[in-house]
């Protein structure tokens, strides 16, 4: 079972999709919200969280999904997620994530919804 | 508006921006409000780490040579160089934040007016970003709890739903993981005295759970936390946990996880509310552990009595459908299987106005001996149509048997040959009971005179011959039947057998075939039959 997270980046022409792969924990979460902090600073403003490969997410990696979302709402961009678990789904519901961010159930229809 | 009062209303313009920036980029903001709307230079900046009494510096002059914490607010005790013209606290009615030197020119009274005045909407604009701050973590705390709850009610329903043993412990590992910040963790499951990991997330120590931990969670039955280094369950855990799931009876296994984690990017030891929540926890992973190895264990029953009953299909389909009828000789057969199946087999043969009858028990119980009674009626079948005599067929079903048949397979048979024509019987006992032979008030028994079939590869079997005067019977029987059990655990026995035999003599073949039957039927009484039962008797005309 993948302890570390990784993540891979696709730039798009209106924004990026960011895959990750194993534990959105704090080392997880850390490394999400520097490629995601690259990106911002890079101009993207439309960042797509691809965690079809990711079974679990604990509390601090919420809090630091929440602020990623947050810092790009002040740079008045949008983050939104796909293809996540049931479990991931639902807890991001409970936590209020889904409450700042779009939730899609599939990649192609997040890119075409947001128009990356 | 005067010149005056909008140069005060774009300062705390500035200074507003405070709330909504984040804590790192306060100091810089201060710095730069002050500069920008005061004739002073701004020499250092303190600030309030929480609510604590320590004062860290979040911004100076390069001019300036400043401790970076001080301990209280009595910063005057504190050398700054330059000593600072003018201490403005940021500070409310209820708070202080902290604390902005100032060097300049002497200040009038107005302007210390003004400049006490920002601090204190500093101080205001400080206090609601922390009140704002302490509400979003409030909410995400309860937030936080809120998923607990519906973590274990989803857990309830989720494991308790998921019978495949494999997926439940993904998802037993998953849960527990996410539920208490863990970077390590493992299920153990019961194997014998110990616990053997069957699923783990991240670095573990061995395959086992060590003995002496095991031992105290067993006994404790509740979790209990490990935080010294030469007990911990994962190599260079700074402290773990560790759990036990009570089943009915008994510990069914332990869960343990290590490395919580903190915000601040370390590994700490865990709290109380969370040793709490993984108590709750292994209650839910106990039933549904429970569940899934019931639901293996009717699967694997359902297995075993699909066998049986192909079993028993393969057997019934290869014993004669019906007795022959033979022109001066009556015969009568019985064969009752046991409900798990056994290896007796029967068969019958016609040659030239003589009738060869097979009585063969095959070693073992279900599906193999049903195969070897399967291999072995394909073989008497080809070895009689080839015409042979009955110690040849002997000796070649036993090659054909040893060499195909497992190392401890065998089969128990006895053939003979009635020629009614001639009063003679021909026999081969391989191993099997004794059959009787009933001649008026005499009784004979045609004892066994080689191995069982199968267990020697170069054993040969000769045809004995006896005569068979007109009247006389064979019986020939498994020993389902001398050795049927009452629930005493008593065996009928040959005794029994023989005086009944002795009595009823001279009787019908089918009579003497039912007197037997109700004989070991009201011995047995209300037992359960052990084996299976055969019985074929053939008597010759008068």
């Amino acid at each position: 079972m993948t302890e570390e997270l990784r993540v891979a980046v696709d730039r798009k022409p209106n924004g990026a999709v960011l895959y990750t792969k194993g534990y959105i924990n704090n080392v997880g979460g850390e490394e999400i919200a520097n490629r995601a902090y690259e990106l911002m600073d890079d101009n993207v403003r439309t960042l797509l969280l691809n965690l079809r490969d990711t079974k679990i997410v604990n509390s601090i990696g919420i809090s630091i999904l929440i602020e990623i979302i947050e810092k790009m709402i002040d740079k008045g961009g949008s983050i939104a997620f796909c293809c996540l678990t049931p479990v991931i789904h639902k807890t991001f519901q409970i936590m209020g994530l889904a409450n700042y961010a779009r939730i899609f159930d599939n990649e192609e229809t997040a890119i075409k919804e947001l128009g990356l | 508006m005067s010149p005056l009062v909008h140069q005060f209303a774009e300062f705390l313009h500035d200074l507003q921006q405070l709330e909504r920036a984040a804590l790192s980029a306060h100091g810089t903001l201060i710095v730069d409000a002050f500069t920008k709307h005061t004739p002073y230079d701004v020499s250092a900046v303190y600030l309030r780490d929480g609510r604590g009494p320590v004062l860290r510096l979040v911004a100076k002059s390069d001019a300036c040579i400043a401790p970076d914490l001080i301990e209280s607010e009595e910063i005057e005790a504190f050398l700054l160089d330059p000593e600072p013209r003018h201490l403005i606290p940021i500070r409310t009615i209820r708070d202080h934040f902290g604390i902005i030197a100032l060097n300049g020119d002497a200040a009038s009274d107005e302007d210390l007016q003004m400049l006490h005045a920002a601090g204190t909407f500093a101080g205001s604009v400080l206090s609601n970003h922390r009140m704002a701050q302490e509400m979003r973590e409030g909410d995400f705390q309860l937030k936080y709890r809120l998923w607990e709850l519906e973590s274990l009610y989803d857990i309830g329903l989720s494991i308790a739903g998921t019978l495949n043993i494999d997926a439940l412990a993904d998802e037993i590992l998953f849960r527990m993981i996410s539920l208490i910040n863990a970077r390590r963790a493992a299920l153990f499951l019961r194997d014998g005295d110990k616990f053997r990991v069957y699923r783990s997330f991240g670095d573990t120590r061995s395959d086992f759970l060590d003995d002496e931990i095991t031992d105290r969670v067993v006994a404790a039955g509740e979790a209990l936390t490990f935080e010294d280094a030469s007990e911990c369950i994962f190599p260079g855990c700074i402290a773990t946990v560790a759990v036990p799931i009570k089943g009915n009876n008994a510990v069914i296994g332990v869960l343990a996880a290590g490395d919580r984690e903190t915000r601040e990017g370390d590994v700490g030891a865990f709290e109380a509310n969370e040793l709490r929540l993984l108590s709750l926890f292994a209650n839910q992973v106990a039933i549904a552990l429970e569940n899934a190895r019931l639901h293996k264990e009717a699967l694997e029953k359902q297995a075993m009595q699909r066998e049986l009953d192909l079993a028993a299909t393969i057997q019934r389909d290869i014993l004669p459908k019906s007795i022959p009828t033979v022109e001066g000789i009556e015969l009568a057969a019985l064969s009752r299987p046991a409900k798990q199946v056994g290896g007796d087999y029967h068969a019958f043969f016609q040659r030239d106005g003589s009738l060869t009858t097979i009585v063969a028990d095959v070693s073992g119980k279900s599906m193999p001996a049903a195969l070897l009674v399967s291999a072995f009626h394909a073989a008497v079948q080809l070895l009689f149509a080839e015409g042979r005599e009955l110690g040849d067929i002997a000796t070649e079903l036993n090659r054909h048997i040893h060499s195909w048949s497992a190392e401890n397979k065998f089969i128990t048979m006895i053939m003979v040959t009635i020629d009614p024509e001639a009063e003679t019987i021909q026999f081969v006992n391989a191993g099997h009971n004794p059959c009787y032979v009933l001649t008026g008030d005499h009784i004979e028994q045609l004892r066994s005179h080689g191995l069982p079939i199968g267990i020697l590869g170069t054993s040969k079997y000769m045809t004995q011959t006896r005569p068979f005067p007109a009247g006389s019977a064979v019986v020939l029987y498994s020993d389902g039947i001398n050795e049927a059990e009452n629930v005493a655990g008593d065996e009928w026995g040959n005794e029994v057998f023989e005086e009944l035999l002795a009595l009823r003599s001279t009787i019908s073949a089918s009579a003497l075939r039912d007197s037997i039957a109700e004989a070991v039927d009201a011995f047995v009484g209300e037992a359960a039959q052990k084996d299976d039962q055969t019985l074929v008797i053939a008597r010759t005309a008068m």
